[in-house]
């Protein structure tokens, strides 16, 4: 599904983060990626969402190349393909909750009947992560735990095939962050999501398909089911 | 361990883009202050200078007023004292190029000896008889080359004040046509001038033998001019003049009187002035006084004698004359009217009432004694020197002053003159004498000596010893006055800080937004400061000495810009706002001083700014403070809404109800509508979205829910780019204009249509028959023509044309009657009394130990004179005495602006010597107005007279407050233009406040170019709300103008507005275009 190839990404100050990095992604897996605090893991992620740009190297998605993705093409491929979910859940504070979920609509144009589905769909989503009575409340008026399902769900509004979650569970307690892990898994299981996650916890990588290890700006397989 | 300036260097030096701005915004703003400053400074030394080049070598002036004196005081004065000093004749007058026919009126003529050009330091110069000089600005004006001839027309000189009695009659003035030998530059004293005013006079350089006495006397001058600066100048050129004062300089003189033995002293003035006599009385205490006087008729029951003389005699030399109503006659007299001792003889007279109208009075007399004619009762001399009757062949030849009917004139009356001249045939007593025959003119003829006395006694008495002040001489120290004056004048610093308020607004506004964008970049570090356990009060000292830094810096450039932005207002004040100073020689001045001043003040005000914003950022920045988003009532909001919409359209209505009231009425309804327009903005910010679904259904609800939530980020721009296109267009529109309401009875014309001014003074009642037929103005087409003559004295134009403060104004003698008829013009402020309703009644009131009330307009009375309703101004009046003037009321802004107007009586007792009236004021059929303007043209052409349409006149004085208003507009835009450049930062601050939505947004697909289409969009939003808001609200506020003025500058307000949208469409896109991807990017990072 997701093909990477060689890419490297140096930064001024911080000098060469990502080194002839490879990465094979396939259909509904689930990967974790682990390492040190400045390994690349965020901008790993953000070169797969097309938010940054490898130095060299190139990147495929089923079977296209993405790597030379002009800016709209990439807010489209962001749009219809990519989920993001952060460490803090950036939340819109002045949208409610149902806004929040629905922001993503309003990049592209949809037809009404599009529109429908994906309303449909997102309803049912809010209702399976629990948030649906939150609907009409504002980010400040609920909890950490709840916002960061928001954000989930908000990742999920354009069914996009990849899900890249940077630290999801990072400003969690531990009983949220258990139940963040379970969520993932079952819209892996559920809706057959690829989920690409950096994060610094072992216990929610142990629930990924394969576990990686980023150092010195390679990829190693850890541990793989 | 780096130190704290180290560490704040290091933050200088990383935020260097940000401080940037704040540094440029500082530079500006302490260029505007120190400029303005400066600008104060430059023009009260370009008034000094321009004082400087007007007197020349003049350092003390001693004046004579409206009276002449000898030129022998002045070289005598030269000989025996070490005082350099010239004596100049100074009079008004008009001048015409005889090749282009153009005419300046005003022109100043000096009548100049020899020697006026080596006292001004141009031995090189001269006047040849015959010939001009003229000054530049009166050759440019007239088109006139050396070699080309000048018709110069100006009013007789003469001793004798024309409304004296018996004076002879003087119709019209002189005119003369001499050549024009050179042109004088104005460092070549072109533009001499004695009179305390900025304005670049037209001069004209005459030899003084080239201005004839109207009585073939010597030439006479009026202004001694001396070049003595040192401490005690004034007082020592005082005691100068003292010593050398004689009699004979002031045109009194002594004769021997053969019959008596007895020495007299004259006057060529014929009387002598009360203050004279006194002086003199007090210096030679056996002065007598004579009073004779020409009687129209004496009529002893059928019989009369006409045009004979009467003595009023001292008891002190005629111990035989009678007390009160008792007369002595000659035996002629008595023969003629075949009177005998007992019988009553009325005498009739004219005497000039308290306007100097001649008027015939009667009083009866009861003959006590008749005397032969020899001795002391045939004495001929005490006829004084008449210069219409003494001398002449017959009574038929007398132009005596006063109507004569030649028919009454006998053989025997011929024969009586031809045998005894004028010798008296009646005597009365001195004290019955004075009380019915002395007048302003003075209570004497002459001053008889007994005959112990020799005439060198009393020459040696009077000679050196007399007070010049009581002569009527005014002595001043006219360079410092100047200087006084120029150091007083209208105060250009704080004006132009006034104006420039808003640039100066718009600077901090700006300054607030650059500030807030830098802090904000700073949140992070002073967080981290928070962490490390730095008190509030260190990180406050922190950033205050940060900005201090900044500060320092941007005031130390910024102050010396001030230097360059007063060259660039002293030039415009030059050119284009010359409306205001009504010169084009100021110059700029580099005030160290000013710079320092403009320095300090900013800086301080600036660190004053800084404490406050920094205070304010660390409350925000206290991680105790809850943060939250509070919505906005907008029930609270709708309700102020709609009663601000219902007042403005009450207020609306009203001002088309009440034509008389629509300014006011006009201009608050705009002002609500402004408020309205903002209140209606807010409304559509705070209202949430009601639609049928949970989502939304475009970007732009996006920005509607966030402004939801903080709707002062857009309203609070709105309000300022609306307040600030308000200001600019009322400033513009509402400038001066001679609307409807000027015209009107109580407007600054007063409802007249006409003012003239006349070189020469006009003598004739133009309301009377007789008045009208002499002037030509008898047409029927005339017969509403109405007049309202005034007296004027010579003095500094007070009015906001000059910009020196003014001590000594122009009088106006006026009859108030016609404005009290009429409710002519209108009043800013009167004096409050239980008596008098009307301040102009309060001229009418009589002097009180020379204390009278006068009236001059308030901006007169505020700017020029510096003077309030109640204050006293004392002025020097004909005779040297001090007059205290009450000011009674200021007017608003009218023609008789640059003037102090005082009752007509008043004036006449006091200037006794300024004959007719020199300012016509005409009322009549406004629809003639051209007509009139042409006839009185044509009819008034031999009094030189320079006729203006009362609208054009007050318009003139308008002129400069206009200007000031350009200067507010202009400036105002230029805050404006500032102000809304501060909307980039504006823009930077919401981005940056909202940077994490962006974030998530680009995350989920937005386009960058959306993200920046969205944020300026709704930028665009608040400046065309603004723009429209103030426009709209600004219209209304000034309908009743728009509808009432010709001459709004529509071009310069629409070239502002788009001057304003323009520049807030270039910062607004230049800052969206700062806003990178990257920066976005950074904040979804969590490593």
């Amino acid at each position: 599904m997701l093909s990477i190839k060689e890419i490297s990404k140096s930064f001024t100050q911080r000098g060469l983060v990502l080194d002839n990095l490879c990465l094979e992604v396939n259909e509904r897996e689930t990967i974790a990626i682990m390492g040190p605090s400045g390994s690349g893991k965020t901008t790993l992620m953000n070169i797969i969402g097309l938010l940054d740009k490898p130095d060299s190297g190139t990147i495929s998605f089923r079977g296209s190349s993405i790597t030379d993705f002009t800016e709209e093409q990439s807010a489209d491929y962001r749009n219809h393909n990519v989920g993001f979910v952060f460490q803090d859940h950036l939340l819109i504070p002045y949208l409610t909750v149902s806004e929040n979920v629905f922001l993503p609509l309003l990049a592209t144009e949809h037809s009404q009947e599009e529109i429908a589905l994906k309303e449909q769909n997102s309803k049912s989503l809010m209702e399976k992560t629990g948030i649906y009575n939150l609907r009409d409340k504002y980010p400040f008026n609920i909890s950490g735990g709840e916002a960061q399902r928001v954000a989930l769900v908000r990742a999920l509004v354009n069914n996009p095939s990849i899900l890249l979650a940077d630290e999801p569970t990072g400003s969690l307690d531990a009983k949220n962050a258990e139940n963040m892990g379970s969520l993932l898994l079952e819209m892996n299981r559920d809706y057959g999501i690829t989920i690409i996650m950096a994060t610094h916890s072992f216990d929610l990588a142990k629930k990924m398909s394969k576990i990686l290890r980023l150092e010195e700006g390679k990829l190693n397989i850890l541990n793989e089911q | 361990m780096p130190s704290i300036f180290q560490i704040i260097l290091k933050s200088i030096k990383f935020y260097k883009k940000q401080i940037f701005y704040q540094v440029f915004i500082i530079v500006l703003l302490c260029a505007v202050i120190t400029g303005s400053l400066l600008t104060g400074k430059s023009v009260k030394e370009s008034l000094k200078k321009s004082a400087s080049d007007h007197l020349g070598n003049t350092d003390i002036l001693i004046s004579s007023g409206i009276r002449y004196f000898d030129p022998e005081l002045v070289k005598r004065l030269k000989d025996s004292t070490d005082l350099k000093c010239t004596g100049v004749l100074e009079i008004n007058g008009f001048s015409q190029s005889m090749n282009s026919q153009k005419k300046a009126f005003n022109t100043h003529i000096f009548g100049v000896s020899s020697d006026f050009f080596a006292f001004q330091g141009f031995d090189t110069f001269s006047v040849k008889p015959g010939e001009v000089a003229i000054n530049k600005k009166l050759a440019d004006y007239l088109g006139i080359k050396p070699g080309e001839d000048l018709i110069i027309r100006f009013p007789r000189i003469s001793a004798i004040p024309a409304d004296a009695p018996f004076a002879p009659t003087i119709d019209g003035g002189n005119s003369i046509v001499l050549k024009v030998g050179i042109i004088l530059e104005p460092s070549h004293i072109g533009n001499f001038s004695l009179s305390i005013s900025q304005i670049t006079p037209m001069n004209i350089f005459m030899n003084l033998s080239d201005i004839d006495d109207s009585h073939g006397g010597s030439n006479k001058i009026n202004r001694l001019l001396i070049n003595n600066k040192n401490a005690n100048s004034l007082k020592s050129a005082s005691e100068s003049l003292k010593h050398y004062l004689e009699i004979s300089d002031i045109g009194l003189k002594l004769r021997n009187i053969e019959k008596t033995g007895e020495i007299e002293l004259t006057s060529d003035r014929i009387f002598i002035d009360g203050s004279i006599l006194k002086e003199i009385t007090s210096l030679i205490p056996e002065s007598a006084p004579v009073l004779t006087y020409l009687g129209n008729r004496f009529v002893d029951g059928r019989k009369y004698n006409p045009y004979s003389f009467v003595s009023a005699l001292p008891s002190s030399l005629y111990p035989g004359i009678c007390t009160g109503n008792g007369m002595i006659i000659n035996s002629w007299m008595a023969n003629d009217l075949s009177a005998k001792v007992g019988d009553t003889i009325k005498m009739f007279w004219y005497s000039p009432d308290s306007l100097n109208k001649l008027i015939e009075k009667n009083s009866p007399f009861i003959i006590r004694s008749i005397v032969e004619m020899k001795g002391i009762w045939s004495d001929s001399l005490l006829m004084p020197d008449f210069p219409g009757i003494s001398g002449k062949e017959s009574c038929s030849d007398w132009d005596a002053g006063v109507p004569i009917k030649m028919s009454e004139i006998r053989a025997k009356d011929e024969d009586y003159w031809n045998r005894y001249r004028g010798t008296p045939k009646a005597f009365i007593s001195y004290e019955k004498g004075n009380e019915l025959l002395g007048n302003n003119f003075g209570p004497a003829t002459s001053l008889r000596y007994p005959a112990g006395l020799s005439r060198t006694e009393i020459e040696n008495r009077l000679n050196g010893s007399l007070n010049p002040e009581k002569m009527g001489f005014i002595m001043s120290d006219l360079s410092d006055e100047s200087i006084k004056a120029a150091n007083e004048s209208v105060d250009f610093g704080s004006l132009f800080l006034s104006l420039g308020f808003f640039l100066i607004l718009a600077s901090f506004v700006l300054l607030s937004f650059a500030t807030s964008s830098y802090f904000d970049l700073k949140r992070k570090s002073v967080k981290t400061l928070f962490s490390l356990g730095f008190k509030n009060s260190r990180i406050a000292k922190l950033l205050l000495l940060e900005a201090g830094v900044i500060s320092l810096a941007g005031c130390s450039i910024g102050a010396f810009l001030g230097y360059l932005a007063d060259i660039l207002i002293t030039r415009a004040l030059n050119t284009v706002w010359t409306g205001a100073v009504q010169t084009n020689t100021l110059y700029s001045y580099f005030d160290l001083k000013s710079i320092i001043f403009g320095f300090v003040l900013t800086f301080l005000t600036i660190l004053v700014f800084m404490f406050l914003k920094v205070r304010i950022y660390l409350k925000e920045l206290n991680p105790k403070k809850k943060k939250g988003y509070v919505s906005h009532s907008t029930r609270l909001n709708l309700f102020l809404l709609i009663t601000s919409a219902v007042v403005t359209i009450s207020l609306f209505v009203l001002s088309m109800v009440f034509s008389d009231q629509q300014i006011l009425f006009s201009f608050s309804s705009g002002t609500l509508l402004l408020l309205t327009l903002v209140l209606l903005w807010r409304q559509y910010f705070i209202r949430r979205i009601t639609r049928g679904s949970d989502r939304m259904h475009n970007r732009n609800e996006l920005s509607r829910l966030y402004y939801s939530f903080n709707p002062s980020n857009a309203v609070t721009p709105i309000l300022f780019i609306a307040a600030g296109i308000f200001t600019v267009v009322i400033t513009g529109a509402n400038r001066m204009n001679n609307n409807d309401k000027q015209l009107r009875r109580s407007g600054g014309t007063g409802g007249y249509l006409l003012w003239c001014e006349n070189t020469i003074p006009v003598k004739q009642d133009l309301n009377t028959e007789s008045g009208r037929k002499t002037m030509g103005l008898d047409d029927n087409q005339l017969s509403e023509l109405h007049f309202v003559q005034i007296k004027k004295t010579s003095g500094n134009d007070a009015s906001c044309l000059n910009l020196n403060h003014i001590t000594a104004p122009p009088l106006l003698g006026i009859d108030p009657e016609d404005f009290i008829a009429k409710k002519s013009f209108s009043f800013s402020k009167m004096l409050s009394s239980k008596e008098i309703k009307n301040p102009w009644q309060y001229l009418n009131l009589e002097p009180q130990n020379n204390i009278i009330y006068g009236i001059a307009d308030q901006t007169v009375l505020e700017w020029g004179l510096k003077l309030k309703t109640g204050d006293t101004l004392v002025l020097k009046a004909e005779n040297g005495r001090p007059l205290h003037i009450i000011i009674a009321g200021g007017l608003q802004t009218s023609v008789f602006q640059g003037n102090v107007l005082i009752g007509k009586e008043n004036f006449t007792k006091y200037y006794p010597s300024v004959s007719g009236s020199q300012v016509l004021l005409v009322d009549g059929n406004r629809a003639l107005i051209d007509l009139y303007q042409n006839v009185l043209n044509d009819r008034l052409e031999n009094y030189s007279v320079n006729i203006e349409k009362t609208a054009d006149r007050l318009a003139s004085f308008h002129e400069v407050t206009n200007t000031y208003l350009s200067v507010f507009g202009v400036f105002g835009a230029l805050g404006m233009i500032i102000g809304v450049a501060g909307l980039g930062f504006v823009l930077l601050r919401n981005y940056n406040q909202r940077k994490q939505e962006f974030a998530i947004m680009l995350a989920a697909g937005f386009r960058m170019k959306g993200i920046r289409r969205m944020i300026l969009s709704e930028q665009v939003l608040i400046l065309i709300a603004g723009v429209t808001s103030g426009l709209v609200s600004a219209l209304l506020a000034t309908s009743s103008s728009i509808k009432n003025s010709p001459d709004i500058p529509w071009f310069v307000i629409g070239l502002m507005v788009a001057a304003i949208l323009i520049t807030g469409l270039i910062a607004l896109s230049l800052s969206v275009r700062s806003i990178t991807k990257n920066s976005l990017i950074t904040i979804l990072k969590t490593e």
